[in-house]
């Protein structure tokens, strides 16, 4: 339950944070200011489902980790791990040709991250661990 | 490697979520197992045994084995 709630509380902190970044005008509206609050909107999305998912089992008195969702975690993580090092090994290559600032790329690389655990997530869950 | 939960909870009219609680875990664990997607610790098959009053080997069945009797 505890990690439901940190999770809803962090969730509301960057949607809270992203609003005062829109209403105080300094989001200018350009195409990769509008992509990279997608992406946070979708990764707080992802983050806010697993929450309501965990609040479900919860009330049906499920325990909120299992070996299954710990197994999952795991796999997908280290997948994330080891996709993430070459999406890195790219950021080194563009970094060179691309007029954008150095935190804006590392702010790039660090959403990349969150995505491709995403999506590790989403095919470990689909797909299965039949031969873990 | 094949298992029966499925036919064996149809067989006690058992919900999902019933044989998830009694050992002790999310129905999406039972789902994953019924669907062949994952397969089980060594302590959770034989939770999911005992909860079936049936030997390990008559409920997890090997490619192999599967069509065999246990014990063949």
């Amino acid at each position: 339950m505890k990690k439901t709630i940190v999770t809803f509380v962090i969730s509301a902190l960057i949607v809270a944070s992203l609003a005062l970044w829109a209403l105080k005008g300094q989001i200018a509206g350009n195409t990769q200011e509008i992509v990279m609050a997608g992406i946070v909107l979708v990764l707080v999305g992802f983050a806010v489902t697993l929450g309501v998912s965990r609040l479900r089992g919860h009330l049906r008195r499920e325990p909120g980790e299992d070996e299954l969702s710990r197994m999952v975690m795991t796999r997908a993580s280290s997948l994330a791990y080891y996709v993430s090092i070459y999406m890195w090994l790219f950021v080194m290559y563009i970094s060179d040709k691309t007029t954008l600032a150095a935190h804006s790329l590392v702010g790039a690389g660090i959403l990349g991250m969150a995505v491709i655990f995403l999506f590790c997530w989403l095919g470990v869950k689909i797909f299965g661990m039949k031969n873990a | 490697m094949h298992n029966r939960i499925k036919e064996l909870r149809a067989k006690q009219d058992l919900s999902q979520l019933e044989l998830a609680q009694h050992v002790g875990v999310r129905r999406e664990t039972i789902v994953f197992l019924e669907k062949g997607k994952y397969n089980p610790s060594l302590r959770l098959a034989h939770d999911i045994a005992k909860f079936f009053q049936l030997p390990i080997e008559e409920v997890f069945l090997f490619d192999g084995e599967v069509g065999e009797k246990p014990g063949d």
